[in-house]
């Protein structure tokens, strides 16, 4: 009876041993494995901010941040359509990625230190600013000719989504111009459009993407300010993932895929990014 | 995450939002005025024998009434300039609130009108009244004093209509109570306090307009 009980004890005692040696040398395993054996990636993003996600008439999700997923999904399965978008607010974006219920966030996410404290940020994938837009055939064909038309004396009025910021964003860009504040940024292209305001002052990415689509409406300054970078979103205790997801972007902006990133820069904003240096590394160059 | 109120952070805002009522109460008694004289024009057409004038100041009133304000509103500021006519600010508000105005006042001035007995206006005639002085002597006056009540609540009606001028960047009480929204973040007491500020301006001006109804009273 003692002898079983003895065999009984020894065999657990070496069974627990093994279980405990077998589990540290299994391999961590990442979001990267769990992606790659589900086959698909799921991506948060929202669906109502052209031209970073939208939905097209034919349902399909659609945009620059779309683009960065896809190119993502590119770069895991070689295949660009693997991807599930998960429609999420502004305000679900750091929860559902902290809660795993997306592998990654692609939803024009500004990269701020409170916002880093929670969930890790890929690299800049496009950096926003404020520009001011011109209705095309308008009073003022660029930025120049609306400074020196406040210079000249003559009211130039710019409209404005209003905000804590707006009045003293408006004479960062156009010192001695007169702000008018909407309520909506719809409303900002209403003024713009009817005449009512000389500029708008909205998101660059918004007026490549206008310019670029509506050349006979509008029209870019060429002035922008306030930049603020944009990355996705990660959680921030895998950092095989964090790694990888970088690795893809960079290269893509930097790299042997950098064609990819250059043809959603071209739809989406209408202009085509500077291509990389051959020879040192472009992200170690100044300029 | 708890609130708490705290109205320190809004109380030197006050003035301005005593500049932006006042400017509300500008607004409203100027489209009042306008309001006024097409809401009599047309409330002569609808009892007028005259067909045409009579269907047209009934479409005015069904196409005016059922068109929201703000729809108006926007039509007048975005819209008009499209067709070359380029109101300021406050001149498209003011037009856009008339008009509306207008449609509400011919109903009230058509009601005023119907409740004359027709044996003054008959008696008008018969001392020897042209026409339109038999309007502007007879049925003017006691229209007026018939409506009174009607009239005051169409002020007031009015001068609540004036925060949608906000929507067209008009510093009125309600545009500022955003701008110091997006200043402080202090939205409760800032809805609370400008919410007071137009009750008791209604109710003043309600209370003035009842002391004017009672002079006019017939006693």
């Amino acid at each position: 009876m003692k002898k079983g009980l003895a065999i009984v004890l020894v065999v657990t005692l070496l069974v627990g041993i093994c279980s405990v040696a077998f589990a540290a040398v299994t391999p961590y395993k990442s979001k990267l494995h769990e992606v790659l054996e589900r086959g698909y990636l799921i991506v948060g993003t929202g669906s109502t901010n052209v031209p970073w996600h939208s939905i097209n008439e034919k349902g399909e999700y659609e945009g620059f941040d779309i683009e960065m997923a896809r190119i993502l999904a590119l770069g895991l399965f070689g295949d660009a359509s693997k991807v599930q978008f998960v429609e999420q607010a502004s305000d679900q974006r750091i929860p559902n990625t902290l809660a795993d219920k997306v592998d990654i966030t692609f939803q024009f996410m500004t990269i701020n230190p409170t916002r880093a404290q929670q969930v890790a940020f890929s690299i800049p994938y496009y950096t926003e600013g404020i520009g001011l837009i011109l209705k095309t055939g308008g009073k003022y064909k660029n930025y120049d000719e609306l400074v020196a038309a406040v210079a000249a004396g003559q009211t130039v009025t710019i409209a404005i989504l209003q905000n804590a910021d707006a009045t003293a964003n408006v004479q960062r860009m156009v010192a001695g111009s007169k702000d008018d504040q909407y309520e909506s940024q719809g409303l900002v292209y209403q003024a713009v459009d009817s005449g009512r305001a000389d500029a708008g002052a909205v998101d660059l990415s918004s007026i490549k993407w206008l310019a670029s689509k509506n050349p006979e409406k509008y029209t870019d300054s060429g002035f922008a300010f306030n930049p603020q970078n944009y990355g996705a979103a990660m959680n921030p205790y895998d950092q095989v993932w964090i790694n990888y997801v970088n690795q893809v972007l960079l290269d893509c902006m930097t790299g042997a895929t950098y064609p990819l990133y250059t043809a959603a820069y071209e739809k989406w904003f209408g202009e085509t990014p500077t291509a990389p240096n051959i020879g040192m590394p472009s992200m170690f160059r100044a300029k | 995450m708890a609130y708490f109120i705290n109205f320190g952070l809004i109380w030197k805002y006050i003035p301005e939002f005593l500049q932006g009522l006042g400017l509300g109460l500008v607004l409203a008694a100027i489209s009042l005025f306008f309001g006024m004289i097409v809401g009599i024009l047309l409330a002569f057409c609808a009892i007028s024998k005259n067909k045409f004038a009579h269907r047209f100041a009934s479409g005015y009133v069904t196409v005016l009434r059922n068109i929201p304000l703000l729809v108006l509103t926007f039509f007048c500021y975005f819209g008009l300039p499209d067709a070359g006519i380029m109101l300021s600010k406050n001149a498209s508000f003011v037009f856009a609130l008339s008009l509306y105005a207008g449609a509400y006042l011919t109903e009230v001035f058509r009601a005023g009108l119907k409740s004359i007995s027709p044996g003054i206006v008959e008696a008008g005639a018969a001392i020897g009244l042209r026409k339109y002085q038999v309007m502007l002597s007879i049925q003017l006056p006691i229209m007026f004093r018939n409506v009174l009540p009607s009239l005051s609540n169409n002020f007031i009606s009015l001068f609540k209509d004036t925060s949608l001028a906000s929507s067209i960047t008009i510093v009125e009480l309600t545009y500022l109570a955003r701008k110091v929204n997006t200043i402080t973040f202090r939205v409760i007491e800032v809805w609370l306090i400008v919410g007071l500020m137009y009750m008791v301006t209604c109710y003043l001006i309600a209370f003035l307009l009842r002391l004017i109804e009672r002079r006019l009273q017939i006693k």
